[in-house]
């Protein structure tokens, strides 16, 4: 494993993990790199590309949650101006995603962060509580929370998708 | 409620990175240790490369970001030329010189 | 006198055909974090096209290095510098140097300087009768340069990038005033 090898394997994710967080592509951009940054300095602690994936996405979490932190008041970026960055393949309505992207923006940080690592990267509970060093129940409730309030949403300003 | 995870997915997915986000990134790896030398002074001027580079970036069109990405691309190419053809020169110079000496 | 190019050409006379990719052993990333400075870069194929479209034909030193770089499939260098002696061993080029042996490969130059502690070696690969490799490897008391090139290489279009391309010149052999091209030594 070289960290070459995990930078490729691994900067589509931490990237989008940050963006999908921040609704900032310049912000997630930054906050990638600070990632890797890191992992480039604790690189010998790691113990394989699985290790190294799971430090990233808890160091990728951890990173865009201060970032917000620290960012506080300051001006944001209009949600419906995000340029968005591309994918490979977006499946879906494009304008039901987009208006979801909008609905997860709003949720608070971990509940947030929560919804990112379980839709996006599809981790189980046990997995997002390993990452955000909280209790599963407490995943398990931040996710049907969201959940309910997102369909509430959608529901309302979009019809039932079912 | 399977639909409304799946559009969840959807919505989420994994977005590319900037083409020019690895280059940046050993960039920023270089630059992180600050000093002098021959493999500074290389490792700078290749970020400094990069960084006009991505200032033909501009925004996430798709052709812009191959430009971006061609002249990141063609930064760390001139970086890890430059590099190969310097030390092959010293080795040159070596060689000729000792077989002079002789 | 010896000039690069008779050093491949030699070479490539003596070397079997073979074809084995250099690999760059994961140590070497370790010893990054040792280094006060590091250079590594990757350019493989994807990366290589990509820079090459990106190189004008209508720039007379563009045009050079896109001719260079028409026939590799990668480029990889890795440098580093640190503060102190000792900071690596010769044990860390251990699965390089397993790698770059015979009949893949043929080390056609070896230097080593007593005054400077310097070690310098470079290697070719040959494949069908031309070359398809060329390594070079620079050990230093405080600094390690690693210069891996993979696929077909003109040791002479290499040569004649310096002083382009931002590329330092290359002093010319006043020997072999026809460009290197003459006998060797």
């Amino acid at each position: 494993m070289t960290f070459a090898e995990v930078l490729r394997a691994n900067q589509s994710m931490v990237f989008s993990l940050a963006f999908h967080f921040l609704r900032d592509p310049g912000a997630a951009e930054e906050v990638a790199q600070d990632v890797f940054l890191r992992l480039h300095q604790k690189f010998d602690e790691l113990e394989g590309p699985r290790h190294a994936t799971f430090w990233l996405r808890k160091a990728t979490s951890r990173r865009a949650i201060d970032y917000v932190r620290k960012r506080g008041s300051r001006a944001t970026i209009a949600l419906d101006d995000i340029a968005e960055p591309s994918s490979a393949e977006q499946p879906g309505d494009p304008l039901l995603n987009r208006r979801l992207r909008q609905l997860i923006a709003t949720l608070p940080e971990k509940p947030r962060m929560v919804m990112v690592l379980r839709y996006q990267e599809d981790l189980m509970p046990e997995e997002i509580s390993e990452i955000l060093e909280m209790p599963v129940r407490t995943v398990k409730s931040h996710l049907q929370r969201s959940l309910a309030m997102l369909r509430e949403k959608i529901d309302r300003s979009l019809g039932d998708i079912r | 409620m399977e639909d409304f995870e799946r559009q969840l997915r959807n919505a989420l997915a994994r977005k590319q990175e900037p083409p020019t986000f690895e280059a940046k990134v050993y960039a920023a790896v270089a630059a992180q240790r600050s000093g002098r030398g021959i493999f500074w002074r290389w490792a700078t001027e290749g970020a400094a490369v990069v960084v006009i580079a991505s200032g033909f970036w501009m925004g996430y069109q798709h052709e812009n970001q191959q430009r971006a990405a061609g002249e990141a691309a063609k930064a760390r190419l001139e970086v890890a030329l430059r590099i190969t053809v310097t030390e092959l020169s010293k080795i040159q110079k070596t060689v000729r010189t000792s077989t002079e000496d002789e | 006198m010896i000039a690069i190019r008779t050093f491949f050409i030699a070479c490539i006379a003596l070397a079997p055909l073979c074809a084995q990719e250099l690999k760059l052993p994961a140590n070497l990333d370790r010893l990054a974090t040792k280094a006060s400075e590091v250079v590594d870069v990757t350019l493989d194929s994807n990366l290589l096209q990509l820079a090459s479209r990106f190189l004008s034909d209508k720039n007379p030193d563009d045009a050079q290095v896109k001719k260079v770089i028409s026939g590799l499939k990668g480029i990889y260098v890795r440098s580093f510098e640190f503060e102190k002696t000792g900071e690596y061993a010769e044990s860390d080029l251990e699965p390089l140097r397993t790698q770059l042996h015979a009949p893949a490969w043929s080390r056609i130059v070896g230097v080593r300087s007593t005054k400077s502690s310097e070690n310098s070696e470079v290697f070719v690969k040959t494949e069908g009768g031309k070359i398809g490799g060329l390594a070079i490897l620079v050990t230093e008391p405080k600094q390690l340069t690693i210069v891996s090139i993979e696929g077909a290489i003109d040791p002479d279009q290499l040569s004649e990038l310096g002083g382009h391309f931002g590329i330092p010149k290359i002093e010319s052999d006043p020997k072999h005033k026809d460009n290197g091209r003459g006998k060797d030594q």
